[in-house]
């Protein structure tokens, strides 16, 4: 029986009045209305057909070789005999056995001013860009550029003036483009990267330091946090060195600006600061993880020991809440969330509560000043428990699910459940868990 | 132990060889070599040559270190490196510039070789600039090994003038860890002599010199430091010059600042690569590159 896709990622904007969704390669786009409850007022499915870009390479290819070929053949009198084209390229079909590809969506990221949604798809590794109409009720999402790039993008960030899109990829290169104008044609030729790492990037953030300087945070697969400047991206600043294992996630909260947090695949949230350069604090947050592993943290049989007792897990998210001196995050395939006080005068990561959720986490994103979204891997749950709104009560000083917002939330994806586009079977539920994978094993020797 | 066992047989003559040196390499790869260890720490080598030669330490041979000539900077090799610059431990690899009263190095590291091959020209370096550390960084593990011994031979066949002290290799991967080993400003002149090409145009990222490297390799770089870049492949000669120019923290070298370096002299004459292309009678590109000061920042 097909069941809704679990939800891969959302974000609130404007107080949680608008909230954006991915499923599968769908956006959707919900306003609360006065009464409480959420209507769909914008919906944008990526339907890009691989074929044509297909073809055009395979043409590209074919036109190639017949030049190489050229330039080999000649007549009798010794002049170049140029070959006409006799058939079309064929289109390569992948066979029965060939692994499933999944057109995902990938980040979700609102500017500053609220009028522009990033995103990124798989399907042909583009950085997606949209303008917002809240005014519009019937589909406020319009899409103004669609970029794709050589190397599938893995994250995004906008700068403070929502002028231009920074992109950091799969093979460690990041570029920069405007958020409006043509997309490029054949971005290898026209544009190269304005900083990299010789290894796959995971995070990217724009900031902004106290005297007004611009800077880029990149964050790789090899333990590495860069901050370079912006837009002389050619002047690294520095490198915050600590991480014993690959990065996954950074955040800097709006109520300390000079402070990022980084998580990754090692044992420890690190606190920074980034404009210094030192690190302020440590969180071990390992110890508390390790009664709620299940066996889905068992490392892949290759790199297993002979009692297979071999565990390795990751923080996949790491955010700031916007409004109070508190970090949210969470271990991937669990369904624990982490909320960490910080206590800002001593500039140390102090108590930490953790909040046991129905299902595994997917996605976590700030929601407002006190609050945090939360999606769920809800897949055994029959139409139940997208979402989870997790607010803090300032009289009990305890984080709760915030029931009422949810409640109206989930209500509105259960209506999607006779859209083809948005229901899956069971077994082909996109890949949800893949941080723990950028693990390194060094399993080459020479 | 993997690297030297290896698929190899084990009563081969390269096999033996090998594990015979990595024992030697253990015993003696931090060790300060002065006259009086030098009979014992031959031991392990005593052929007919050496008697011959006194107390002579062989040189490695390079038919026992054969591995293939590439090897990917991409993939997740069995590396060590330091996780920062504060945490690498030099003296381990310069005993004799290390302070027997404070532990602490006199010196540090101002000079690098990057894919240093057989170290050819680290030795010619080495007592042209006696007061300067030069590092070389190899990612192939046997050609590591075998400039490793070649260090240790040599140190210890000159313990009594104590030359050789300054240079040593490393393992590694330059391209993704080379901010782990320098701080900022750190270097004053980086060799890039003879490295692998990368023909195809996919495999360009590969190149050791990108606009994206360059801003790393103008980090661990002083003000005034020097890129050295030499090459037989014309190709890869214009594709380095193109980036470095194009790069706004460098400027190149004139021809004649280049006929009166000592270290493109050098770098044209000491290096396995270049005497094989000398051999050949190929071409030699060179090209240099000053480190300017960071702009204004905007």
């Amino acid at each position: 029986m097909a069941i809704i896709h679990p939800i891969q990622n959302i974000v609130a904007f404007g107080d949680g009045l608008v909230i954006f969704a991915v499923i599968k390669n769908v956006i959707l786009a919900y306003k609360r209305q006065d009464t409480g409850s959420y209507k769909l007022i914008g919906k944008w499915t990526d339907q890009y057909d691989r074929t044509e870009s297909i073809k055009d390479k395979v043409t590209k290819e074919q036109d190639r070789q017949i030049d190489e070929n050229a330039k080999k053949q000649k007549d009798n009198e010794g002049n170049v005999v140029i070959q006409k084209k006799k058939t079309e390229a064929k289109i390569p079909v992948p066979g029965p056995g060939a692994p499933p590809v999944y057109s995902c969506i990938r980040n979700l990221l609102i500017s500053k001013d609220g009028h522009k949604l990033l995103s990124c798809a798989d399907s042909d590794k583009s950085v997606l860009v949209f303008d917002i109409d809240l005014n519009n009720d019937t589909n406020c999402l319009q899409l103004v550029k669609r970029q794709p790039f050589p190397k599938r993008p893995n994250s995004i960030t906008i700068t403070d003036d929502g002028k231009t899109v920074i992109m950091a990829d799969k093979f460690g290169d990041v570029y920069s483009i405007p958020t409006d104008g043509e997309p490029l044609k054949d971005i290898n030729d026209e544009l190269d990267p304005i900083l990299g790492h010789v290894s796959m990037l995971t995070d990217v953030l724009f900031k902004v330091d106290s005297h007004g300087k611009k800077f880029i945070i990149t964050t790789d697969r090899d333990e590495h946090i860069k901050v370079s400047h912006f837009p002389q991206s050619f002047i690294v600043d520095k490198w915050l060195f600590g991480h014993s294992q690959f990065l996954s996630s950074i955040c800097s909260p709006l109520w300390k600006s000079e402070w990022l947090f980084s998580a990754g695949g090692d044992d420890f949230i690190y606190l920074w600061d980034w404009e210094s350069g030192k690190k302020l604090s440590e969180f071990k947050y390992s110890d508390i993880i390790k009664p709620y592993l299940t066996e889905k943290h068992l490392a892949p049989s290759r790199f297993q020991n002979e009692s297979n007792d071999i565990i390795e897990y990751a923080v996949s998210k790491i955010v700031a809440f916007s409004g109070i001196p508190y970090i949210a995050f969470f271990v991937e395939a669990t369904n624990i969330l982490f909320i960490v006080k910080i206590d800002v005068e001593n500039k140390k990561i102090s108590e930490s509560n953790t909040l046991e959720l129905p299902y595994n986490i997917i996605s976590l994103n700030t929601a407002n000043d006190n609050e945090v979204i939360v999606s769920l891997d809800n897949r055994d749950s029959n139409g139940e428990n997208f979402v989870k709104f997790v607010k803090y009560n300032s009289q009990s000083c305890i984080f709760e699910i915030n029931e009422q917002k949810t409640k109206e939330l989930d209500a509105c994806f259960d209506t999607l459940k006779n859209d083809s586009n948005i229901t899956v079977e069971k077994e082909n539920i996109f890949p949800l868990y893949s941080t723990t994978t950028l693990r390194k094993h060094g399993e080459h020797y020479s | 132990m993997r690297a030297a066992s290896g698929n190899m047989d084990p009563n081969s003559k390269r096999f033996l060889y090998r594990v015979n040196k990595e024992e030697n390499r253990k015993e003696l790869k931090h060790v300060k070599i002065d006259e009086s260890s030098i009979i014992a720490s031959d031991s392990g080598n005593k052929s007919k040559k050496n008697k011959k030669n006194g107390n002579k330490m062989e040189l490695p041979k390079k038919k026992y270190y054969r591995q293939r000539a590439h090897s990917n900077p991409f993939s997740d090799h069995q590396l060590e490196y330091p996780s920062c610059p504060e945490d690498m431990d030099w003296s381990k690899l310069y005993p004799a510039f290390k302070d027997e009263h404070t532990g602490e190095m006199t010196k540090e590291v101002t000079i690098a070789d990057i894919g240093c091959g057989f170290g050819g020209l680290m030795i010619d370096l080495s007592p042209a600039f006696p007061e300067q550390l030069i590092l070389g960084m190899e990612i192939r593990v046997q050609v590591t090994n075998y400039v490793e011994d070649r260090i240790i031979a040599l140190r210890s066949n000159h313990a009594k003038e104590q030359t050789y002290q300054n240079i040593n290799v490393l393992r590694g991967n330059a391209m993704k860890f080379l901010p782990n080993f320098f701080h900022k400003a750190q270097l004053s002149k980086m060799f890039f002599c003879f490295p692998d090409p990368h023909f195809k145009q996919r495999k360009h990222k590969a190149r050791i010199v990108t606009n994206t490297l360059l801003s790393e390799y103008a980090y661990v770089l002083k003000e005034g430091g020097i890129i050295y870049t030499i090459t037989d492949v014309e190709d890869l000669h214009n594709w380095m010059v193109k980036h470095l120019d194009e790069h706004p923290l460098f400027e190149r070298l004139s021809k004649e600042w280049e006929e009166n370096d000592k270290c493109v002299n050098i770098m044209t004459n000491a290096t396995e690569e270049g005497k094989k292309v000398a051999r050949k009678q190929g071409d030699k590109f060179v090209a240099c590159f000053k480190r300017l000061p960071n702009p204004e920042i905007i």
